[in-house]
């Protein structure tokens, strides 16, 4: 245990000192923040009609009230976090190769594993801190905007479905740290991300996005126009299974294959 | 099975090409052993699976008597080890790149970072990113995140690369020290046979994967060709003389260079060269007994093997 805790305080000493927690903060701050100018937009009606086409846009997002509100954080974390928390794994996992520090963890007196182990946990701590500063500033921005229906069951239930949406994206980034292990660096692993955001999203208007693991987090959200559901088991189980396949199958790899 | 460092028949290939072959090598505690090949023989390769970096596709690795495995873990306590150019994390300094090689491998004593630190003479970029360390620089930082555990094995691939003639002596002079000293047994990889004969007792000669060579410091020593060379005023009449009187005598193709002779009674009697030229009314002007240059006598080796000079 004492290796894990070590291994994880020198995954964050690695993370903190570089620019990644700066650079993915400032990108999910635009997430509650771009949430708010639509919900302003929508509150506002003249000032709509004077920017043209952002109201238009700001329409199709529904009305200026909490449930819309944060049915939008939840759905932008579910598509954006794909493309974020992937970048934050395939960051973590890829420098190793791109930078080729991976030889100096791989004769240690600890094992592969608890070096893959604390590198999924330190993207996961990461990519969970965001999401709950994501969360923590659209609240503020919500009681800022002083969005009406925001009675105290409508924003937990809100709170409960980002938390799940986030989660579940969290969960399935795992595979893309196996694809920067075997891409040895972060190009493969960013062009996983993109094809199965692609993917995703054919896959949701085909009617089949319960059964596709990265589109199961924005059906949570209530992305296809559904009202924010409860995870179907088969789509959980789907899910969980990816997310198993991405973390067991990244310490396989790193502890069977070649890595030189 | 006293040896330290210890390969059987370790092979590496990769589908029809092999990059080690049936490559044994053995280690005795407290040795030196040069590895030494031209770039792509096989050298880093042996190393990554003495490492476990990479898996023998046959053969067998032991250091300290155990076997090299993906499990077995423990036995990375006791080795040091630097493959290739060493690269450490940019947005660190020297020191946190040291400490965190501590935390990896559980050092809870962190007076290793200022010794090493001191030892390397590091202390001037301590504080330094190591993205804004120089080549040889960098170098050192390799090196001292291989000697922070105090290892009793070194596995060091081209350590010297890099340094500039100063930071090579300093280095040297660790490693002799370590070995004898402290009983340290050291693996240490190099294209450069020169730098190698200056610390190694014993030397293994790698070329396209095979082990053609293994060679004690002494033995080396006398496998090295003398050649006399010797000039004088009238080049031609020096050269009909010494043939006349049934010397081999040859020439190499540069305008003035001297003539040279390698046969073993020439080189072991100049005196005799010397008063047979007097005699004839040629005084020589250059005597000299040179020894082989170790390069050459490396690129012979791997002549005699059958190799390219360069891959």
């Amino acid at each position: 245990m004492n290796k894990l805790f070590a291994s994880i305080s020198v995954e964050f000493k690695k993370l903190f000192h570089s620019k990644i927690p700066l650079i993915t903060l400032l990108t999910f701050m635009l997430i509650p923040f771009i949430g708010g100018f639509f919900m302003f937009v929508l509150k506002h009606p003249d000032f709509a009609e004077a920017l043209g086409f952002i109201s238009t846009k700001a329409q199709i997002i529904g009305s200026a009230d909490w449930p819309s509100y944060l049915s939008l954080l939840a759905q932008a974390i579910s598509i954006g976090g794909l493309i974020i928390f992937g970048f934050i794994i395939s960051w973590i996992f890829g420098r190793e190769y791109s930078d080729r520090t991976i030889k100096d963890l791989l004769a240690l007196p600890l094992s592969r594993s608890t070096i893959v182990l604390a590198k999924f946990l330190t993207s996961f701590i990461w990519c969970l801190m965001l999401s709950l500063f994501v969360l923590l500033v659209g609240l503020l921005v919500g009681m800022m905007l002083d969005l009406p229906q925001g009675s105290k069951g409508i924003v937990a239930e809100g709170i409960i479905v980002f938390a799940v949406c986030a989660t579940l994206t969290v969960l399935l980034s795992t595979p893309v740290a196996l694809v920067a292990s075997i891409g040895r660096g972060y190009l493969s692993p960013l062009g996983f991300m993109i094809f199965t955001l692609i993917l995703a999203q054919i896959v949701a208007v085909a009617g089949y996005g319960a059964y596709f693991p990265w589109s199961i987090p924005a059906l949570a959200s209530g992305a296809a126009g559904n009202k924010a559901y409860i995870v179907e088991e088969v789509s959980l189980i789907i899910l969980l299974f990816t997310s198993a396949f991405g973390l067991l199958s990244t310490m396989l790899w790193w502890r069977l294959a070649d890595q030189c | 099975m006293n040896d330290v460092i210890y390969t059987e028949n370790l092979t590496k290939a990769y589908g029809q090409t092999f990059a080690v072959n049936n490559v044994d090598l053995s280690v005795a505690k407290g040795e030196i052993y040069g590895f030494l090949g031209l770039n792509g023989a096989g050298k880093t390769t042996t190393i990554q699976m003495l490492l476990g970096m990479i898996t023998p596709t046959s053969g067998t690795c032991y250091l300290n008597g155990e076997k090299v495995h993906s499990k077995n873990k423990d036995i990375w306590r006791h080795v040091g080890y630097m493959v290739e150019t060493p690269y450490s994390y940019p947005e660190l300094t020297v020191r946190e790149n040291l400490d965190v090689i501590c935390k990896l491998r559980g050092i809870r004593d962190k007076s290793c970072v200022d010794w090493i630190i001191k030892n390397l003479q590091l202390e001037a970029y301590a504080a330094k990113k190591a993205k804004h360390l120089s080549m040889g620089n960098n170098q050192r930082l390799g090196i001292a995140k291989a000697l922070l555990h105090h290892p009793p094995i070194l596995i060091l691939d081209e350590p010297t690369n890099g340094l500039d003639p100063a930071g090579i002596v300093e280095v040297r002079q660790l490693l002799k020290e370590l070995a004898q000293n402290k009983g340290v047994t050291i693996l240490i990889s190099s294209h450069k046979l020169d730098e190698i004969s200056k610390i190694a007792t014993n030397i293994a000669i790698i070329h396209q994967g095979i082990l053609i060579k293994k060679i004690s410091g002494e033995q080396l020593e006398k496998q090295l060709h003398k050649t006399l060379l010797l000039d004088g005023k009238n080049r031609l009449a020096i050269k009909h003389t010494l043939l006349t009187a049934g010397y081999k005598v040859t020439t190499n193709n540069e305008e003035n260079s001297p003539l040279q002779m390698k046969e073993a009674n020439a080189v072991h009697d100049p005196g005799k060269i010397a008063t047979l030229l007097v005699n004839a009314g040629y005084p020589p002007t250059l005597l000299q007994v040179v020894k082989e240059d170790l390069e050459m006598y490396f690129l012979r080796t791997i002549q005699e093997f059958g190799g390219d000079q360069h891959e």
